[in-house]
């Protein structure tokens, strides 16, 4: 592999490695970083993980597409459903799901939809959410934005469209959030994850060409960094050969 | 019997600006349109355009739980008061139109979550008052969701929610095929909520690819995805999804709707000359899909879309 690991690879990769063989799981709407580590997890060590939830089963796509959302990608997978199916799944709840958005706080809460404003005198209107119940009812949820500013991670996010622990333990609890949540934050900058006591977020790792300093800078918060930080396990030989080799053949997660 | 000629069951097929006109008359009473489809993939494009044509005003949009393109055109020909879908984005963007309107107080965008409108259109498609729902915690979605209430399940005691009937006046589908009698075959891989969005609705109009001749629909019944019984009208229109897509027979146009989204950009910051002129182009000046279908780059532009479907 001459080519140097780009940031994207690297997050594939640690999304992959968390992902178990058996398990039930889906992309979400960003879906071309979780599509990779799924395929990449079925590569490797997790032949029986199961894609389903989101009206197909188990696409095999040929290469990655920039929206994973569509029949050139999905169009040749096991088994089709519809949105009456999603809401059956959507109850049921899924072993692992992905989310990201516009703003990321040190709860992993996700704004969706403003920035500024309220929500019907926005300064800034975003997209909304389409599927908001799997962030609750699956086991757990990885947050992979692709990018890592101190503008898109910041302490408090003005609207709470995908719940990440709320402000901690208590309020979780109270609203009837029984599952883990967010489990990884996963950036081209770092990998973050949550303080059990508190679940507030704190810096995991970093991947290789950063320092913690840096990746504090682009954060809007602090992340607790105390001590050394390790940095991120590359993705080894295996790995990396595997995801440009079956599974990003058009090279879109070094574009 | 001798003389007796045997009645004649009614083709349903209808014109473009018929079934536009037809659509536009429902909508006068109750203005609440829906749209098949998801995001890029079989929109029912040619029948927004259409409508848009007969000057229609102040709907109330909905649609399966995603939508971009056509949702943010007809706000930028002003056609919208409220917007009733979850997530309205271009995918690799946002929506210029749609998010320049609401932040300007001109459309409210109402927060929503799937399960509500897919709960909405399963109340009214089953028949029942309300659906409840069981998945929905820690969002504030929930504080704002208009169409939400909190009820105590009679059974486990537990405070769920509820979501009473979503009944479309008008619901605009897009299928590949069709026979005269309206029978609906989606040959693409996903159908979205277009079965359920079909019995959920007052008035069904579904733009095809093609009519297909009725032995083609008796001969492989299972591939029926909507009955006729659901549907009031079928129009064929060709590259009637564009610029989304129709499934497997010609791809979503990303370059005509990220070169619309840099005109809605650009309006949304003070230049309006560009997507004006888009407007005129596209909806404004063509009479008929053979005026778009020039319009937009003429049958060989869609050679490249259909290519491109087949994963050429």
């Amino acid at each position: 592999m001459s080519a140097a690991v780009s940031p994207i690879e690297q997050m594939v990769v640690v999304l992959a490695r968390d992902l178990a063989d058996g398990e039930l799981g889906a992309a979400g709407a960003a879906a071309l970083v979780p599509m990779a580590a799924i395929a990449l997890a079925r590569e490797l060590h997790a032949p029986n993980l199961t894609v389903g939830g989101e009206m197909f089963f188990n696409p095999e796509p040929g290469r990655l597409y920039p929206s994973m959302l569509d029949d050139r990608a999905l169009g040749r997978c096991e088994a089709a459903e519809t949105f009456v199916e999603l809401f059956g799944h959507s109850h049921h709840g899924l072993d692992f799901f992905f989310h990201s958005g516009l703003q990321h706080d040190v709860y992993g809460n996700i704004n969706l939809h403003h920035v500024g404003g309220t929500l019907h005198a926005p300064k800034m209107r975003g997209p909304g959410a389409a599927n908001l119940s799997y962030c609750h009812t699956s086991s757990r949820y990885y947050i992979c934005p692709t990018v890592h500013t101190a503008r898109n991670f910041v302490e408090t996010v003005d609207f709470i469209t995908i719940p990440g622990h709320l402000s901690g333990p208590a309020a979780k609890r109270d609203a009837g959030l029984v599952n883990e949540g967010p489990r990884l934050v996963v950036t081209p900058r770092a990998v973050m994850e949550f303080d059990k006591t508190t679940l507030r977020m704190q810096l995991k790792s970093v991947h290789g060409g950063n320092t913690p300093k840096e990746v504090q800078r682009h954060t809007g918060f602090d992340l607790a960094i105390r001590g050394e930080v390790p940095q991120t396990r590359p993705p080894t030989e295996e790995e990396l050969r595997v995801l440009r080799e079956r599974i990003d053949i058009s090279g879109a997660l070094r574009a | 019997m001798e003389g007796q000629a045997k009645p004649t069951r009614r083709s349903k097929v209808t014109g473009l600006q018929d079934a536009a006109r037809l659509a536009r008359g429902a909508l006068e009473g109750r203005p609440e349109l829906c749209l098949g489809g998801l995001f890029k993939q079989s929109r029912p494009v040619a029948l927004v355009r259409a409508l848009l044509a007969t000057g229609a005003d102040g709907l109330h949009v909905y649609s399966s739980p995603g939508a971009g393109y056509d949702v943010d055109l007809m706000i930028a020909a002003g056609a919208v008061a409220q917007v009733f879908i979850p997530g309205v984005t271009l995918e690799n963007r946002l929506c210029p139109n749609f998010r320049r309107a609401v932040e300007a107080g001109q459309v409210t965008a109402h927060a929503l979550d799937a399960l509500t409108v897919v709960g909405g259109l399963m109340a009214s498609a089953h028949g029942v008052p309300f659906q409840p729902i069981d998945a929905l915690r820690g969002s504030d979605v929930l504080k704002h969701n208009p169409l939400l209430q909190e009820i105590d399940c009679p059974f486990s005691g537990r405070r769920i929610h509820a979501v009473g009937p979503i009944r479309p006046r008008v619901t605009f589908l897009h299928a590949q095929e069709a026979d005269r009698w309206g029978n609906l075959r989606h040959l693409s891989t996903m159908v979205y909520a277009d079965q359920l969005m079909a019995r959920a609705s007052d008035m069904v109009i579904a733009s095809v690819d093609r009519i297909v001749p009725d032995e083609v629909v008796l001969d492989d019944p299972s591939r029926v995805t909507v009955p006729s019984h659901y549907v009031d009208a079928v129009v064929e229109v060709p590259y009637g999804a564009h610029p989304t897509a129709s499934f497997p027979n010609y791809a979503m146009d990303e370059e005509h709707i990220d070169a619309y989204a840099d005109l809605g950009d650009a309006a949304r910051t003070g230049d309006s000359t560009g997507l004006d002129a888009y407007i005129t182009r596209h909806l404004t000046e063509p009479k008929n899909q053979s005026d778009y279908i020039e319009a937009v780059g003429g049958t060989g532009y869609f050679a490249v879309l259909e290519a491109e479907a087949r994963n050429e």
